[in-house]
């Protein structure tokens, strides 16, 4: 299985045309989705859902976002879970570094895979696709 | 054993011979003194108890005179206190010293009835006993009692005893003035007393006397504010024991001290309020670390990723797109460095004197600076503070404070109707309270309100939102010592109250 569909949540626009250029340099074949904050992901989701499409493989998720932040996505993510056709995988990428927001991913164990911090290399993003390979 | 007859005519019989029994054997020392005009003392008759009073020996009996024993100044005394007996008394007491070879220093009561005779000479006869046991307990009581009083005098302690049958109670003179009342012991009735005792601290009051006199504590001790006579409160700490109960176990009589611990209490206070302070500058710096660390890092990460970009770019194009991404960056990091550098001037404020300020002058040169804004979205401002209402801040941070709510309550107005913002001043626990509330979007307290006041958070999806202002706004308040709460409700609108701390 391959990740072919998938979300950017990240308010920094710059953050999007680096993903973009990594994907590309490093030969991933994706086109992902990009996201402003959360609520505009959660609505995002919630529109796949109504028009009957599978949820995206794939969110990378940043924490410090206006209107819904990392933590409120997930929470609302929570909600919509078990209502989902398939699993999503959700790895936050964020700079911060601080042991408050890394104690507070632990809490979403079973929603978050794992914590990046940023800046994000190539390598980090090989990483990320070629799970599960 | 005698018949009683035969005694009594026995001793009318040997009358000599039983007061010569009576004088010789008994234990007292008997005497006859003599006092001369030109003021010789001699000793007539002393029984033989004497040896045994003064420690004699055979030979000391042969000259003995009673200034060999007694102390020189004590002799002196008794001499002239003899001469200045006045002539009508036939009474004679005086207590003595004397140095004895072996038992050292004794004291010594003499008695006697006075005669007179016509050649002016002055006759004692009358018996000495040994007082000094009775003499030596009366020092030590004595020096307890003054070791005591001394004591409680130097430490100012105030003492306490009260008679529970009665519910007197006697009050010691430093108890007294304690309470800046007259400065001598009383006795006084324990309700009056109670009186003094502050409201809030009542209840602990009676509930540690209560736990002493059904014996759950060893002894009774309780801090309470007592009020003094100027009107003023003053800490007193109690601490006393039962020291008699009758057979039931009831308290029959309480005895303790007061101590004023007035001082102690305000230094705990104000290490307290030390303590307040220095964890809310810690938890201020912590927070400004970890500011400092996400904001910039933000930026520094995103030079990283392009930079690492553009190292391995040929596409011309791209490279050039990167460039103008590592510029929009560079200008960010910039402002952000700007806003944090706003922010340590403001938590620095010991820079930033206080003034006192009318409000409502601030308020209208706010309004005057937004007047445009104001007509263009058709605002209606309610203002209700009253004339000459000074606080004591900083100007320019008022200013910043009026403007940023205001141009905040403008910016998220309701679309369906016409904005209101209403300014009122108000008294709450004796702090100056400014609301500023507004009828306009509101903000899901539920959802951002640990956020509310955070840098760089917004909540609504609005173009001009930087997530700066409110933050600013916060800090400001706080470097005044002030404080800020926030009633909001989503669609209805936004209630800011500003807490202005009194002190200038």
């Amino acid at each position: 299985m391959k990740f072919n569909d998938v979300f950017v949540v990240d308010d920094d626009k710059i953050f999007h045309f680096i993903i973009k250029k990594l994907l590309l340099n490093n030969n991933i074949n994706v086109t992902p989705k990009f996201f402003e904050n959360g609520l505009l992901a959660i609505e995002g989701i919630k529109s796949k859902m109504d028009r009957g499409e599978n949820p995206p493989d794939l969110i990378l998720l940043d924490i410090n976002m206006p209107i819904l932040d990392g933590w409120q996505f997930l929470e609302e993510f929570k909600i919509l879970k078990d209502k989902l056709a398939k699993e999503i995988i959700i790895y936050i990428v964020s700079s911060s570094d601080n042991q408050s927001d890394m104690n507070k991913a632990n809490e979403y164990q079973d929603e978050v895979k794992d914590y990046y911090l940023k800046p994000m290399t190539a390598e980090d993003l090989r990483t990320i696709f070629s799970y599960p390979a | 054993m005698l018949q009683k007859p035969y005694a009594e005519k026995k001793l009318n019989s040997d009358n000599g011979i039983f007061y010569k029994k009576l004088v010789t054997k008994i234990p007292d020392l008997i005497f006859q003194l003599s006092l001369s005009p030109t003021g010789d003392l001699s000793s007539p008759f002393l029984n033989k108890a004497v040896i045994n009073y003064f420690e004699l020996s055979r030979q000391d009996l042969r000259n003995f005179d009673l200034s060999q024993r007694i102390v020189a100044d004590d002799f002196q005394e008794l001499l002239s206190s003899i001469q200045s007996l006045d002539k009508n008394t036939d009474f004679w007491s005086y207590e003595f010293r004397a140095i004895l070879p072996t038992k050292g220093l004794r004291w010594f009561k003499a008695v006697a009835n006075v005669e007179r005779d016509v050649y002016n000479y002055i006759s004692l006869y009358g018996r000495i006993s040994d007082i000094t046991e009775e003499k030596q307990r009366d020092i030590e009581l004595k020096i307890s009692e003054e070791r005591f009083q001394f004591a409680m005098e130097a430490s100012a302690n105030g003492v306490w005893d009260v008679d529970m049958v009665t519910d007197k109670v006697f009050y010691s003179a430093q108890s007294m003035k304690m309470l800046e009342m007259d400065e001598q012991d009383i006795v006084d009735t324990h309700l009056k007393w109670d009186e003094r005792i502050h409201p809030d601290d009542l209840e602990e009051y009676q509930t540690q006397i209560q736990l002493h006199i059904d014996n759950k504590t060893p002894y009774y001790e309780n801090a309470k504010r007592m009020l003094t006579n100027s009107g003023e409160y003053k800490w007193i700490l109690s601490r006393g024991k039962i020291v008699e109960r009758d057979e039931k176990g009831n308290p029959l009589r309480i005895i303790g001290t007061d101590i004023d611990v007035t001082k102690q209490k305000e230094n705990e206070a104000a290490v307290l309020k030390n303590l307040q302070i220095i964890n809310e500058q810690n938890s201020r710096l912590l927070n400004f670390a970890h500011i400092v660390s996400h904001n910039l890092s933000s930026h520094t990460g995103n030079f990283k990723m392009l930079l690492d970009l553009i190292e391995t770019e040929d596409d011309k194009e791209t490279v050039l797109e990167i460039f103008e991404h590592l510029k929009t960056s560079s200008s960010a990091l910039n402002q952000t460095i700007e806003h944090l550098k706003e922010l340590v001037d403001i938590n620095t404020h010991m820079v930033h004197k206080k003034e006192s300020l009318d409000l409502n002058l601030y308020l209208n040169k706010v309004l005057g600076i937004l007047s445009e804004e104001i007509s263009n979205n058709k605002v209606k401002i309610y203002k209700q503070i009253p004339k000459n209402c000074n606080i004591a801040f900083n100007p320019s941070y008022l200013e910043s404070i009026l403007l940023n709510f205001t141009t905040n309550a403008i910016k998220y107005s309701h679309p369906d109707r016409t904005p209101e913002i209403y300014y009122s001043m108000k008294k709450e626990d004796g702090k100056c309270v400014l609301e500023i509330k507004d009828n306009g979007l509101g903000i899901d307290l539920e959802k951002h309100g640990r956020k509310l006041f955070g840098m760089y958070k917004t909540f609504h999806k609005n173009k001009n939102s930087r997530g700066i202002g409110l933050f600013i706004t916060k800090n400001q308040i706080e470097s005044m010592g002030g404080n800020i709460e926030v009633e909001s409700k989503t669609n209805i609108g936004t209630t800011f109250k500003i807490f202005f701390s009194n002190e200038v």
